[in-house]
């Protein structure tokens, strides 16, 4: 019994150490927001104090540099707007191309699950380009291209569900007189619900920190948070250190409280994505 | 459930269509500029903009590119459907690289205004870009520190003002001494920080490359035409800036965190005496918040590297700074594009702004003696320029094959810094990269 | 049934179908076309064959360097993520207090976007450096031990969290047998636990080998490639190739066009081993 005890001890202190890794990372970043640009460079691991402190003065530059309220509206806008989509139209997809045996259904399926494995790189030049031809570069536009650019991973995992799913309760209601449109929106969209959040939450993360294709499409007038975030390099050559801390705890801010309330839903939701995926 | 999910779709595409319809519409009365000069950004929207408008009722849209990033964005911008108008090219080679995009300027206002119609560039007997600004370049330094150090009883040369210092090995002699004197003269180092942060490196790999360049082509056209390059002054080259980096205020280890604005802010706040710059970096030290330099300490040395006969050497005087149209913008566009800059180079209020906010050294017979800029770097530059026995230094740079070269190069002196290539190395990347990139551009 | 949902093609697929189109399959397959192609617009394209891909690898050495520096951080990070993962998973699984906040703490890192990250660490490395009077940009090693860690930051608890799953699902029925025959813990990892939980160890590797492979918003804002190309991965020599050298979009798009080979290599392999193992079993 003893023995047992001083390795639940040395197992708590790793587990502390471990711990102190992982959050020291964004307490330096939390600390660093209240010096001045010069003194992040020179003493970065200091409590900020004396000629070092600035107060806010670092979070109100970086406001005005970035334009972060208007870059956290588009970053909200274009990930609820594209998730929403993305969940309705690819739900309706994979229910079509699950139910409808047929080549050109196949055909679809298999293109959806190529898309998946298909690194962005191979397609930004020409999506970028297209995206202009189209004038789909402004916010609303972008969701075309969230849609589309994961349409493969949603059906995929759609389809996986509705697969599982006994023919028996849609094909009662379609005698009791639904057409497939009520069959769809009565009976198979309530029961997709589990994947539905699963989905939601893997397309979340991936469109919020998402900086490529914002950058590519959108970046020159609109900016969203990570494109924002990068441009405070570039723009004139020098980098405000100041600013760039103050802004990455903006940045974090909505992921952390986001990830305190939806815990359980999101380490879920990854598990199936991996595991699925 | 199926209401509301129906409802979002209708308005999601509605909304997507009303976009796509509004959005390519571009506005025929506005004159889109991409401008080169991140320095400069602010002027241009917040004085020149909306002078021109109240003026004109024409509106102006400046785009400014990020800092060393002019070509990529000019080139993503030229693909979208609503291109720039104005655009800038750094030379000839320049102009090769947009050579479908640069519009005939023969019959327009500006060029009328060009005074030696000698300096724009032509291709296919069109005039296709005219500069706008001459500009020169060297060692700027600080004159209270330099007296300060010649006035110091135990100094190690003969020399009593740094007017005097005309060659390589009086500034080294100079420049080490002084070193031995930091706290003397209360600076942290001779020469501001050698900036080497991705994309800010361009003082080293173009402007101070032009002296060995220079020496070895001796002028832009034939520069403009090697296929290979042998880096002869090497050791030169070498020199001075091994002399930066050993008298820095900066570690070695630490040059590839710091950018030219650090530069010019450290010496604006007196932590230097010298640092290698333009006289476009006057409004640098002059708007640094705490700047202790005062106008007339501002001066300028050649750059010295120890080449036979130097004393008879300038600055390096040139331009790379010419405007074109874009020949596929619509014949308005391209009038409103001329009206802009006619006006900002020959009306009252444009040409106020051109010598007080952009601080332009102009080519143009609508400027008189008295309109030249005032700020003591422009001023600098017109005293070496009409100084007896002195030749200014043209800018051979302007005949690198390839923005790939400088960042070749300049990656390669950052290695050397580091210690992780040795000068010879340097020297070979050098080479290698010119005749790979002038094979590709065709030469 | 199939029938009368067959006549709502309009109505279910074609939305997303249309999305689907425009984002991925025109400029996948255009994009594929252009990599035989040399053009500096698109109205302006000359079929040169294979030229490009030859280009790849012979106008600099920066791709072929690109390759092996992101092989060799696919593999370092591929380890020692996920030995620290199981071995937290491990831990978390036993009896000791906390385990909850322990695993919401070490989780958080998964949801923070990689450009927020890269600049993160970019801080705390320079600042650990300057004691050194050195930074990130100095020496390759740096960058690349860097990279190592920020991505063993992001990635350790979400593995973590896929282990603990299947160790919970371990039935305990099987551990309490061996603990009847005096099986020390050594043992019942070797034998019970390692065994029951490989489909998650392969899930882990292959995921952590695409992160891996992938990668790009951490590159560019930790190192940005410096010094000069040498931490330069696969995504962002891509990405520079197309859009800081002009007349070069033709050879970026065929390394693309070699990226993805390569990276759907690695997802057949993945799908070719998950298979195996269920005909196995």
């Amino acid at each position: 019994m003893k023995k047992k005890n001083i390795s639940t001890y040395i197992l708590l202190l790793l587990m502390l150490i471990f711990a102190a890794f992982v959050l020291f990372p964004i307490l330096v970043v939390l600390i660093n927001s209240f010096k001045g640009r010069l003194f992040i460079s020179s003493e970065p691991f200091s409590i900020p104090k004396g000629d070092a402190f600035v107060g806010m003065t670092n979070y109100t530059e970086g406001l005005a540099k970035t334009g972060f309220f208007s870059a956290f509206g588009y970053s909200l806008w274009i990930t609820v707007a594209s998730v929403a989509i993305i969940l309705l139209l690819t739900s309706m997809l994979a229910w079509y191309i699950t139910r409808v045996k047929g080549i050109v259904t196949q055909i679809i399926y298999y293109a959806l699950v190529f898309s998946m494995i298909v690194p962005f790189q191979m397609v930004m030049f020409t999506m970028s380009k297209i995206a202009n031809m189209l004038s789909l570069d402004n916010p609303v536009g972008i969701i075309i291209l969230y849609v589309g650019f994961g349409a493969g991973m949603a059906s995929f995992m759609f389809s996986g569900f509705i697969k599982g799913i006994p023919l028996a309760l849609e094909e009662a209601a379609m005698i009791d007189g639904a057409g497939p449109v009520t069959t769809f929106f009565q009976v198979v969209l309530p029961m997709l619900k589990s994947t539905a959040v699963t989905i939601a939450i893997l397309n979340t993360m991936w469109i919020w920190n998402d900086y490529l294709m914002p950058y590519l499409t959108i970046g020159t007038n609109y900016r969203t948070i990570p494109v924002a975030i990068q441009y405070l390099r570039g723009g004139y050559g020098a980098v405000d250190m100041g600013a760039m801390m103050a802004m990455l705890v903006l940045a974090m801010v909505p992921v952390i409280i986001f990830y305190l309330v939806c815990q359980k839903h999101i380490i879920k939701g990854v598990l199936a994505g991996a595991v699925k995926g | 459930m199926k209401k509301t999910l129906s409802i979002i779709l209708i308005i999601a595409l509605a909304l997507s269509s009303a976009f796509a319809g509004g959005a390519s519409e571009s506005n025929a009365n506005e004159v889109y500029f991409l401008n080169f000069k991140p320095e400069i950004a602010d002027v241009y929207t917040d004085i020149v903009a909306p002078a021109f408008e109240e003026e004109t009722g024409l509106s102006l849209r400046v785009v400014t590119a990020a800092s060393n990033q002019y070509q990529t964005t000019l080139r993503s911008e030229m693909a979208k459907s609503n291109p720039p108008v104005i655009f800038q090219v750094n030379g000839p080679v320049g102009v090769q690289a947009f050579t479908n995009d640069v519009a005939p300027l023969e019959d327009t206002g500006f060029y009328a205004l060009l005074a030696d119609k000698s300096m724009a560039i032509e291709q296919n007997g069109h005039v296709v870009g005219i500069p706008y600004a001459v500009e020169g370049y060297g060692i700027i330094y600080n004159d209270a520190i330099m007296r300060k150090y010649f006035a110091l009883p135990d100094k190690a040369v003969d020399i009593s003002s740094a007017d005097e210092i005309r060659n390589f090995a009086t500034l080294k002699a100079v420049v080490e001494d002084m070193t031995k004197h930091l706290d003397e003269l209360g600076i942290k180092g001779v020469f501001a920080s050698t900036s080497m942060a991705s994309g800010t490196d361009w003082r080293w790999q173009t402007h101070l490359f032009n002296m060995p360049l220079w020496k070895e082509f001796g002028d832009i056209l034939t520069t403009t035409e090697a296929s290979t390059f042998e880096f002869t002054y090497n050791e030169n080259y070498k020199a001075l800036w091994d002399l930066y980096l050993d008298n820095s205020t900066t570690a070695k280890g630490m040059v590839s965190a710091k950018t030219d604005a650090d530069s010019m802010a450290e010496f604006a706040l007196g932590q230097c005496a010298m640092v290698q710059n333009g006289n476009w970096g006057a409004a640098q030290i002059l708007g640094q918040a705490g700047n202790v330099v005062a106008s007339e300490d501002i001066k300028f040395l050649p750059l010295y590297m120890g080449f036979e006969g130097e004393e008879s050497q300038g600055l390096c005087v040139g331009t790379e700074n010419y405007l074109s149209i874009n020949i596929h913008a619509s014949d308005e566009a391209k009038k409103n594009a001329d009206t802009f800059l006619t006006w900002l180079f020959s009306s009252e209020t444009g040409k106020k702004i051109v010598k007080e906010n952009l601080m332009f050294i102009t080519p143009f017979n609508s400027f008189t003696e008295e309109e030249l800029p005032e700020d003591p770097l422009a001023k600098e530059v017109n005293r070496w320029m009409n100084m007896d026995g002195v030749t200014s230094v043209p800018w051979a740079f302007q005949g690198i094959p390839s923005e790939q070269w400088k960042q070749d190069f300049g990656g390669a002196l950052l290695q050397y810094i580091n210690g992780s290539m040795d000068w010879n190395a340097v020297v070979e990347i050098a080479r290698n990269s010119w005749s790979v990139e002038a094979e590709i551009a065709g030469r | 049934m199939e029938k009368s949902i067959k006549k709502y093609f309009a109505l279910f697929a074609l939305p997303a179908l249309i999305c689907f189109l425009i984002s991925f399959v025109i400029p996948f397959i255009w994009g594929f076309v252009l990599s035989f192609c040399e053009f500096t617009t698109i109205t302006d394209v000359t079929f040169v064959g294979f030229k490009n891909y030859v280009r790849a690898f012979t106008v600099d050495n920066y791709f072929t360097h690109a390759f092996f520096f992101t092989l060799a951080f696919a593999i370092v990070s591929v380890i020692t993520i996920n030995i620290i993962a199981f071995a937290l998973a491990l831990a978390l699984t036993r009896s000791i207090p906390g385990t909850n906040a322990f695993r919401t703490i070490f989780f958080m890192p998964n949801l923070i976007g990689g450009i927020v990250l890269g600049w993160i660490w970019q801080v705390i490395i320079n600042g650990v450096l300057a004691y050194f009077e050195k930074t990130i940009a100095v020496d390759a090693a740096y960058g690349f031990w860097g990279l190592v860690v920020l991505m063993n930051w992001q990635n350790v608890g979400y593995m973590m969290v896929i282990y603990i799953a299947a160790i919970q699902n371990i039935p305990t029925d099987m551990l309490e047998a061996a603990d009847i025959d005096g099986a020390n813990y050594w043992t019942k990892l070797r034998k019970i636990i390692i065994p029951a939980v490989m489909p998650s160890i392969t899930i882990c590797l292959f995921l952590t080998t695409t992160n891996g492979f992938k990668l790009y918003d951490q590159n560019l804002a930790l190192t940005a490639g410096n010094p000069n190309h040498q931490t330069e991965m696969l995504a962002l020599n891509i990405f520079n190739t197309f859009y800081s050298r002009i007349g070069f979009e033709g050879v970026g798009q065929a390394k693309a066009v070699i990226f993805t080979i390569l990276v759907a290599m690695i997802a057949l392999l993945q799908l070719y081993t998950t298979r195996r193992k269920e005909i196995e079993n």
